[in-house]
């Protein structure tokens, strides 16, 4: 103006980086404010800068109101038009919702299950009650605490308001009416109720004199127990019990839903050598409640330093041994470092890997929405052409995938919820089992939150993904294609790529589930014929004795005491069941047929492993001089063990026929050595030989005619806790009062622990064999689900596709038949080809999980597992083509006349 | 009328530069007016985007004006303070006066004491 003009480099500046529907008005103010610079009487060189400088600070505005989130906030349009959608687009609803609400749940899983099982206990301030326990360095688990050490941390500890000390144990309770069960208990320090701020419902807690040598015995019961056996009865308290024979008052009753320190339900005193009744050598476990303004860090701090006294002044030799403090939950997880489940190397691993099955449902979603969105690419264009931004519609997209992934989240967490209800915690109840009390598996806030969390990112990937693509392209592009009513979209190969994959995975899935099937049947049918004994003829019970295990620092001497104890005791129960009329023999092992043996390693005599190799998976058991003979099980070759084998130096072992088979190709095992490899450190152990084989007695529940067994023999006191097979005839679980009775009698505190027929053993492993059943048909059900998903979504667009062609096809008077007929015949082509390239893959999947994969029956298993597979997803992409086929076909001829193509 | 909401410092000088400007507030005309009164050195981009923001909270409203032949065709946009705008810079500037009331003396000895 005026002559006075912006220079022409800035003005070009200007035009290229002020961009937008406000760009007019901003170049207009920049001009403006330049003019009114100069009337002012600015100098041109600075109304110049200050130019330059409000160009710059407009376009930064510019740009950052284009990035603003609130451009980007969905609104309450865009959830209604989501809503619609779902009715609009029923099977991609269903697909969708079908898919996330597996893949959400399982990728929230891990997080969930840790934080229940790390839960602070129920108690008033649960953060501040914490766990002193010793961690050893060199086995990576932790070692157990005596109760010297807590008399000593009680003594010398200041970061620690109050400390309490108990260990875990069980009784043979008898509410004063003769009949004996099994409870769960805990000897706890008189302090235990204090440190955790609980009081008794009824009665009191202990008192210091309570643990005090010849003090009247007193136990305190839990709320359940009380229900049961008293009735609720408030009057219980004063009333006389028995434990394992002796009487005991009861002084107090816990309120519900108390069963520190997992699922007990009597406690008594814990024996405190400081008030003159000596403590046991058996651990203990420590915890405390933290001082005021003590962190555990400090409180840690100072238990390392008062350790480190110690072992200066000599009076520990734990060297490899740190004390630490934990949470109250670790007390139950032996091996798990104080960083919790968290800090395993494992578990990110399995964080990732539960993330799988959610990114494939988002690809396969994904698909299914381009298709929606690619149909849909007129009305964006419209829109665009309308004035709305890029960033607008992909909001719009957005919005209507998240409608659909919440849905599928709030289904998948209600289904999972129902799901623990129902099978998991009903099935542990039936099977006997207990979680600790604090563990509370429903759901939780944070796992709502992660569940919605994981919701947004699958409506990120399957919907804003497909949208950018759609949208990607210049306004007057869409118009032309919207005009021509195509989608422009294509996959090229990608698509039979994915079918492969896809076919690939379900046929796996169902030679997987198929050969689950088989095995799960074959474990239910074998369970009486496998086990080669007349297993219905033996009681089998499993007898713990108190104070069987030792503290960290026990001398030798002491576990020579104990030894020496356990094998007395063995000895009496022996020689009192073996006089015992109807009872004809007695079998004692560390593990009987059908339960789970033990897994380890061994090489053998004439081999020589690399030192990295593994060496041969076998099964171990210690079992007692008779137990063959016991079980009539008879010895194929070689011999039985004798009074020999058990003695010092002795190295006797017994195979089964599979290590025989297996490990040594059928030849002649007796004579042959074998010796065990550490999986750790590859350390070996000594040599034994084979002086005998056996046929299979089952070393485990799922598998009992597979696995190498080796037998060893152990003297009594070598095995706790024992396991005993006893013969009595028919209806062996009759004889349990009076095994019950006979060990009450030699050791009063022994317990008896399962008392079943030996015949019906391994339906105590039943819940596993459902657990694992369920865990693998849910992995079935999932890979089925995402790979058939994955074909409807990839035939469903690619039919869509065609729509257009179809369309014209009719109206020009083609039979509608036939255009059925192609478009199916195409289909069933693009499956074949999948099939044809996935079942090689897939057979390979089924020989790697398969054992005895060359057996003609598994052969024609895993034919009829992939026949099976790829029919189900042919159906599947039959069905995928329907619904578009049938909307090509309703096109009227007046609606392709106007098209153009 | 309950809640008005309330605009920040630099919200309430655009809002006054748009009170004293009247029917001729464009960008570069409240810059100016904010510069003058204030002798603070503003942006156009700062004034772009609170007019933005205050467009979206219908503080103000914009009308475009007509092509100007001295900016290539280009118009200006207009900015006039709306109603609910006025209610709300006056209840912004009414909470700063009350909480100021009566402190600014000590607020001169604080600050003296700080030199």
């Amino acid at each position: 103006m005026n002559g006075r003009r912006v220079p022409r480099v800035l003005s070009w500046l200007a035009a290229r980086l002020v961009r937008g529907p406000e760009a007019p008005f901003v170049l207009t103010d920049l001009d403006d404010c330049h003019d009114r610079d100069l009337t002012r009487g600015l100098p041109p060189w600075r109304a110049r800068g200050r130019y330059a400088f409000n160009l710059i600070a407009s376009a930064l505005s510019l740009q950052a109101e284009r990035l603003r989130p609130s451009g980007l906030r969905p609104s309450w349009v865009d959830v209604k038009l989501g809503l619609r959608m779902l009715v609009r687009y029923p099977v991609l609803t269903t697909v969708a919702v079908l898919t996330l609400a597996i893949g959400i749940p399982v990728g929230v899983a891990p997080a969930h299950l840790v934080d229940a099982l790390e839960a602070p206990l129920p108690v008033d301030e649960a953060d501040r009650v914490r766990l002193i326990r010793y961690w050893n360095v060199e086995t990576i688990r932790t070692s157990p605490t005596s109760v010297a050490d807590f008399h000593r941390w009680r003594d010398t500890l200041t970061s620690f308001r109050s400390l309490g000390a108990f260990r875990m144990t069980s009784y043979n309770f008898d509410p004063g009416t003769g009949q004996v069960v099994s409870v769960r208990g805990a000897e706890v320090s008189a302090s235990t109720f204090a440190v955790l701020r609980v009081q008794p419902l009824l009665g009191r807690p202990f008192a210091a004199g309570d643990d005090r040598a010849g003090a009247a015995p007193v136990a305190i019961i839990g709320h359940d127990l009380w229900r049961v056996h008293f009735g609720s009865d408030p009057a219980a308290v004063g009333r006389t019990i028995r434990l394992g024979g002796e009487p005991y008052s009861v002084v107090g009753v816990m309120p519900a839903g108390f069963e520190f320190p997992a699922v007990q339900q009597i406690w008594l005193p814990l024996p405190d050598g400081s008030t003159g009744n000596p403590p046991s050598d058996r651990p203990v476990a420590v915890f405390g409640r933290l001082a005021d303004d003590t962190s555990p860090e400090s409180a840690e701090a100072e238990l390392v330093v008062a350790g480190r006294d110690l072992a200066m002044a000599g009076a520990t030799a734990r060297e490899r041994v740190m004390p630490e403090i934990v949470p109250t939950a670790f007390l139950l997880m032996g091996g798990l470092p104080k960083s919790g489940f968290r800090g395993l190397p494992e578990y990110p691993l399995i964080r990732l890997l539960t993330l799988i099955p959610l990114l494939v449902a988002c690809a396969n979603i994904g698909l299914l929405i381009f298709a929606r969105t690619a149909t849909r690419s007129s009305e964006f264009a419209v829109r665009t052409a309308l004035g709305a931004s890029r960033a607008r519609i992909l909001t719009q997209v957005f919005t209507e995938a998240l409608v659909l992934a919440v849905l599928a989240a709030g289904v998948g967490l209600l289904v999972v919820r129902a799901a623990m209800d129902a099978l998991v915690m009903r099935g542990m109840a039936a099977a006997g089992e207990t979680l600790p009390y604090w563990v509370d598996f429903s759901l939780t806030q944070a796992t709502v939150v992660r569940a919605m969390a994981l919701a947004v990112l699958s409506a990120a990937i399957a919907g804003v993904v497909p949208a950018w693509r759609v949208t990607g392209r210049s306004v007057h592009q869409n118009i032309q294609r919207a005009r021509a009513h195509r989608s422009g979209v294509r996959f090229g190969g990608l698509s039979s790529a994915l079918l492969v994959v896809d076919v690939a995975i379900a046929v796996a899935a169902v030679s997987f589930g198929i050969g689950l099937a088989e095995q799960a049947r074959a474990t239910m049918e074998n369970g009486e014929a496998a086990v080669g004994i007349e297993a219905s003829q033996y009681l089998s019970a499993e007898i713990r004795l108190p104070g069987a295990t030792a503290a960290t620092g026990a001398t030798s001497s002491d576990l020579v005491v104990l030894r020496t104890r356990l094998a007395s005791t063995q000895r009496a129960l022996l020689d009192r069941l073996q006089a015992e009329p109807g009872v004809r023999a007695v079998a004692i092992a560390s593990a009987l047929p059908r339960m789970d043996h033990p897994i380890q390693l061994v090489e053998l005599d004439d081999e020589e492993l690399a030192p990295g190799a593994r060496g041969h998976r076998v099964r171990t058991a210690l079992v007692d001089v008779g137990f063959f003979e016991a079980l009539r099980h008879p010895i194929l070759a070689g011999r039985s063990f004798n009074a020999a084998d058990v003695a010092d130096g002795a190295s006797s072992v017994i195979v089964n026929t599979s290590f025989s088979d297996r490990l040594l190709g059928g030849a002649n095992p007796i004579g042959r050595r074998v010796r065990y490899v550490s999986r750790g450190s590859g350390s070996r152990s000594g040599w034994y030989e084979i002086v005998g084989v056996v046929g299979h007695l089952g070393m485990h529940v799922l598998t009992p005619d597979h696995d190498e067994g080796i037998y060893h023999p152990a003297p009594p006191g070598a095995i706790h806790p024992v396991r005993l097979a006893i013969e009595v005839g028919d209806h062996p679980e009759q004889f349990t009062p009076r095994l019950r009775a006979i060990v009450a009698d030699v050791e009063p505190h022994g317990v008896v622990v399962e008392p079943v027929a030996l015949d019906r053993v391994y339906e105590g492993d039943s819940y596993l064999i459902a657990a694992i059943a369920l865990g693998c048909m849910l992995l079935v059900g999932i890979l089925l689900t995402l790979a058939a998903s994955g074909i409807y979504a990839i035939m469903s667009f690619t039919v869509a596709e065609r729509t257009r062609e179809i369309g014209i096809r009719v109206a020009l008077g083609a039979d509608r038949a036939r255009i059925a007929a192609h478009i199916v015949r195409r289909a069933i082509l693009q499956l074949a080809i999948g099939a044809a390239l996935g079942m090689p893959v897939a057979g390979r999947i089924f020989f790697e999980l398969q054992e005895d994969a060359g057996h003609p029956s598994a052969i024609l298993a895993m034919l009829m597992a992939l026949g099976t597979g790829a029919g189900a997803m042919v159906l599947v992409g039959l069905v995928a083509c329907v619904a578009p086929t049938l909307r090509a076909l309703r096109i009227t001829p007046v609606e392709a006349v106007k098209v153009e193509g | 009328l309950g809640f008005v909401g309330y605009v920040g410092e630099f919200e309430q000088l655009v809002l006054f530069a748009l009170v004293e400007l009247g029917a001729e507030a464009y960008g570069g005309a409240i810059r100016e007016a904010i510069e003058r009164r204030t002798g603070r050195v503003v942006s156009s981009g700062a004034i772009n985007t609170t007019l933005g923001r205050l467009s979206e909270r219908k503080l103000v409203r914009s009308k475009i004006g007509e092509p100007m032949a001295g900016r290539a065709g280009r118009p200006r946009k207009y900015y006039a303070i709306t109603p609910a705008g006025a209610r709300v810079l006056k209840e912004s500037y009414a909470t700063v006066q009350r909480m100021a009331g009566g402190l600014l003396a000590r607020l001169t000895d604080l600050a003296e004491e700080e030199v």
